[in-house]
C-alpha cells in the first residue's frame, strides 16, 4: 500500500512539472501558432537562473524562482519580438527560427556555466507523510505552485479583460484585431506567459534534477507527447494529459520499468492519435 | 480555447508532420568540437575521442583535462625518446558526444587529417562507429570498457580500465566486511555500459551468497525524475542498493532520491564522481560506508610501491589547482596512465607507428598497469588478451572523504568464479560472440 501511495505521490509531482511546461507550450502555440522548440531550453534557462542566483550567490531559493519566472518571461518576449513576429506569417519559418535560438541558449549556457551538470543543494531537506508515502517539501513546493500558478491563469484568461483579448486572438486574431485588440501585444503577454511557465518549470525544479545544457531535450519530448494526447492548442488538455500521462509513466515505471515505461507513453499518443486524431480535447480540422 | 489557432496558421497535421521532422533533425545535429593541433616534426599527436559534452561528458573531459596536464609535465621534461629524437606530445580532442556517428567523423578526421598515431576512446556505444576504421587504417585504439575487445579488433586495447570486472572486487570486499548484508537490488541505464556492468553485479553478488530481492532494474538515459526508480528499488527494503555503472549524472539524483525516500543501508556503484557534491545533497551519515572503485588521486594509499602511476599526489595536486577539486572524477588519471604505457611501449619500439607500439606494449605478456604489474588478459571473456587486468582499488567514503580500503585481485577473484561472470555475461548477451 505504502509503494501505492508513494507512486501516487511521484506522479503528483511529475504532472505538476509536466502540467507548466506543456501549458506554457500550449500557450505560445494556440496565441502565435508557433511550434516553440526552444521551449525545452526556456525550462533550461530558468534551472540555470537557479544554479546562479540560488547555488552560486545565495539570494533565497523563492526569490530565484521567482526571478527564473521573468526573467525566461523576458526571454520569451526577446523571442517574439524578434523571431516570431516577423515570421508571423511563416509558422515554419519560426519553428526553423526556434530550434536556431535553442541551440543558441545551449550555447551560452555552456559558455557560462560548463558542460557538466549544475548543482543545485535543496532549499530544504524537510518531509512529509502522507499514508506513508515520502513528500518532500521541495517537491510539494513544485505541486504547489503549479496549482496557484495555473489556477491564477486560468482566472485570467476567464475573468480578466486582457484574458478575453487574448482568447479572441487565439479563436480569430483578424477578428480580434478588427475589434481594436493589439496582436502585437497579446502575442507579446502570451510569449511571457508561456516562457514565464516553462522558466518557473525549470527553476522549481532545479534542486530535484541535475540540469544540464542539454536537459531540455527530453523536457521538450515529453512535452509534445502531452500536447499531442490533450489536443493541439487545448490548455485544458494539456493539464489533463499532462496528469495522464505523469501517472501512466510513474506507475509502469515503478511496476515494470522506465524503458517500458517511455514505450507505454509513445504508444499512449499512438493510441489517442488514432482513435481520436485530435487529441483529448482538440477540435476537428475544417474541411 | 486557443485551438481556433490551429485552423489559422497551421494544420494539426502540420504540426505533427514538422514536429516529427524537427525531432529528426534536432537529433542529427550536434557540434563536433575539434580542437586543431598545429604541429612540427618532433611533435606527436595523440586522438583523444570521447564524450566531451552531454550526460557522458563526465567520463570524457575529466580525462582529456588530465592528458593535458601528462602532456604538460611530459614536454617540460623534453618530450618522449622515440629511437634517440625527443618528441613533445600534442593531444587533438573531439567531442563524439557518446554518439557512434560522430565517433566515426571523429576517427576518420583524427586520421586522415590531424595524423595522430594513437586515439584514446571511452568506447562503448560509440565503438560500433569506429571499429571498421580501426580495422581498415590499423590504428590503435584505447578503450576504457574492455567490453568493446573482440577477435575483430586486434588494433583495440584496454590497457588501464577493466570496466565492469574490476566491480568484482567492491562486492568482494563488501562481503568480507559486512557479511550480515544478505540482499541486494540494482539499477542501471539502458545501454551498454550499464549491461555488462549488471551482469559483472549480479556474477559478484551471487559469489558472495547476496541474494538479488528482484530482477534489475533498466532505465531510459533520458530520465529526470528517478523518484519512481528509487521508489520501486526500496520496495522491498533491502540491505545494499546496487546503482551499478550509472553516469554521474543519475547517480547523483538516484543517491538523492535514496535519502529523501528515507533509505538507511549499504550503497555500492562503480563511480561516485563529483561525490562531495553528493554530499551536500545529502549528508555526510548517508553517505558514509558508499563503495565505489575510483580513489581520490591525493590518498596516500597510491604512493605503496607496487603502484606504477607517476606521481599520483602531486598529479592529483595540480589537477585540484587548474580545475578544482570537485571536478576530479573516475577518469580523470586514466587516459594519462594509458599515455604512460604508450610512451614507455613507444620508447622501447623505437616508433610511434601503431603497429610497432602495440607489439612493444604487449610484450611478454605483462605490462606496468597504473596500480601495479598486470597480465594480458581476456581471451574467455573477450576473445582476445587485449586487457591488462591486475589489482583494482576499493574506496569508500569516510567521513566525508574517499579513502582506498584494499586493492584486491581480479585475476583471483576470475579463476575462483569466472563461471558465474561467464553465465551472466551470457544471460545479458554481452559476451564477445553474442554483441552484434
Amino acid at each position: 500500500m505504502d509503494l501505492l501511495w508513494q507512486t501516487a505521490v511521484n506522479a503528483t509531482y511529475a504532472a505538476s512539472y509536466m502540467a507548466l511546461i506543456a501549458v506554457g507550450l500550449v500557450m505560445i502555440f494556440g496565441v502565435m501558432g508557433v511550434i516553440n522548440f526552444a521551449h525545452g531550453e526556456l525550462y533550461m534557462v530558468g534551472a540555470y537562473c537557479v544554479v546562479f542566483l540560488y547555488a552560486q550567490e545565495t539570494f533565497p531559493f523563492l526569490l530565484a524562482v521567482a526571478a527564473g519566472l521573468v526573467f525566461v518571461g523576458f526571454v520569451g518576449i526577446v523571442m517574439e519580438r524578434t523571431m516570431f513576429r516577423p515570421l508571423r506569417d511563416n509558422p515554419l519559418g519560426g519553428l526553423i527560427a526556434s530550434i536556431g535560438f535553442l541551440l543558441i541558449l545551449q550555447t551560452l549556457a555552456v559558455f557560462g556555466f560548463g558542460r557538466r551538470m549544475g548543482h543545485v543543494p535543496p532549499s530544504t531537506q524537510g518531509k512529509i507523510e502522507i499514508f506513508g508515502a515520502i513528500l518532500t517539501y521541495q517537491r510539494l513546493f513544485v505541486i504547489v505552485a503549479a496549482i496557484l500558478l495555473l489556477a491564477a491563469l486560468w482566472a485570467f484568461l476567464k475573468r480578466s479583460k486582457f484574458g478575453r483579448a487574448l482568447r479572441a486572438c487565439a479563436q480569430d486574431a483578424e477578428a480580434a484585431s478588427l475589434q481594436g485588440i493589439s496582436m502585437n501585444q497579446t502575442a507579446r503577454v502570451a510569449m511571457f506567459i508561456g516562457a514565464g511557465l516553462a522558466g518557473v518549470a525549470g527553476a522549481l525544479t532545479a534542486p530535484l534534477v541535475s540540469p544540464t545544457p542539454y536537459i531540455g531535450h527530453s523536457i521538450i519530448v515529453t512535452a509534445f507527447i502531452i500536447i499531442i494526447v490533450g489536443g493541439v492548442g487545448s490548455l485544458e488538455g494539456a493539464v489533463i494529459a499532462a496528469v495522464l500521462y505523469a501517472f501512466v509513466h510513474t506507475f509502469v515505471t515503478t511496476f515494470f520499468d522506465g524503458v517500458i515505461a517511455n514505450i507505454v507513453g509513445l504508444a499512449l499518443m499512438l493510441a489517442v492519435l488514432i482513435v481520436r486524431p485530435t487529441g483529448l480535447f482538440g477540435a476537428r480540422e475544417r474541411a | 480555447m486557443l485551438r481556433k489557432s490551429l485552423d489559422r496558421k497551421i494544420s494539426r497535421r502540420k504540426f505533427l508532420g514538422t514536429t516529427a521532422a524537427s525531432g529528426t533533425a534536432l537529433a542529427a545535429m550536434g557540434s563536433g568540437l575539434s580542437r586543431v593541433a598545429f604541429a612540427d616534426n618532433h611533435t606527436i599527436k595523440i586522438g583523444f575521442l570521447a564524450p566531451l559534452t552531454g550526460p557522458v561528458s563526465a567520463w570524457g573531459k575529466p580525462g582529456l583535462d588530465g592528458c593535458l596536464i601528462w602532456a604538460d609535465w611530459v614536454n617540460a621534461k623534453g618530450g618522449v625518446n622515440i629511437g634517440g629524437q625527443s618528441y613533445s606530445i600534442e593531444f587533438v580532442g573531439y567531442d563524439n558526444e557518446y554518439d557512434a556517428a560522430k565517433a566515426r567523423t571523429g576517427a576518420t578526421k583524427l586520421i586522415k587529417e590531424d595524423g595522430v598515431k594513437f586515439i584514446m576512446m571511452l568506447g562503448g556505444d560509440t565503438w560500433p562507429g569506429v571499429e571498421k576504421i580501426a580495422e581498415r587504417e590499423g590504428m590503435l585504439f584505447s578503450t576504457l570498457l574492455p567490453s568493446d575487445l573482440s577477435p575483430d579488433s586486434t588494433t583495440l586495447v584496454a590497457p588501464c580500465e577493466v570496466h565492469p570486472i574490476y566491480n568484482v572486487t567492491g562486492v568482494e570486499w563488501l562481503a568480507e566486511n559486512k557479511p550480515d548484508l544478505k540482499t541486494a537490488v540494482m539499477c542501471a541505464q539502458d545501454d551498454a555500459l550499464g549491461k555488462p556492468s549488471v551482469a559483472t553485479y549480479l556474477a559478484a553478488f551471487e559469489a558472495a551468497g547476496i541474494e538479488m530481492q528482484d530482477e534489475p532494474l533498466f532505465f531510459d538515459p533520458t530520465t529526470t525524475d528517478f523518484a519512481p526508480v528509487m521508489t520501486k528499488l526500496l520496495a522491498g527494503n533491502p540491505d545494499i542498493l546496487c546503482l551499478d555503472t550509472c553516469y554521474a549524472d543519475y547517480v547523483h539524483p538516484l543517491c538523492e532520491q535514496a535519502f529523501q525516500q528515507g533509505y538507511k543501508g549499504q550503497i555500492i556503484s562503480c563511480t561516485a564522481d563529483f561525490y562531495q557534491k553528493i554530499i551536500e545533497k545529502t549528508s555526510v551519515e548517508f553517505m558514509e560506508g558508499f563503495i565505489f572503485q575510483f580513489p581520490d588521486f591525493d590518498d596516500p594509499a597510491l604512493n605503496s610501491e607496487g603502484v606504477n602511476f607517476v606521481n599520483p599526489n602531486e598529479f592529483y595536486a595540480e589537477y585540484a589547482k587548474r580545475y578544482g577539486a570537485s571536478q576530479w572524477g573516475a577518469v580523470s588519471w586514466e587516459y594519462a596512465s594509458i599515455m604512460d604505457l604508450w610512451a614507455d611501449a613507444a620508447s622501447r619500439a623505437g616508433s610511434a607507428e601503431p603497429a610497432a607500439v602495440l607489439e612493444a606494449m604487449k610484450a611478454g605478456g605483462t605490462g606496468k598497469h597504473a596500480f601495479g604489474t598486470a597480465d594480458w588478459w581476456g581471451t574467455e571473456l573477450f576473445g582476445i588478451d587485449n586487457a591488462l587486468v591486475g589489482d583494482w582499488p576499493v574506496v569508500v567514503i569516510e567521513g566525508g572523504k574517499a579513502t582506498i580500503k584494499d586493492f584486491k585481485s581480479i585475476p583471483a577473484w576470475w579463476d575462483k568464479h569466472k563461471d558465474l561472470m561467464i553465465k551472466h555475461m551470457t544471460a545479458l548477451g554481452q559476451m564477445w560472440n553474442q554483441r552484434g
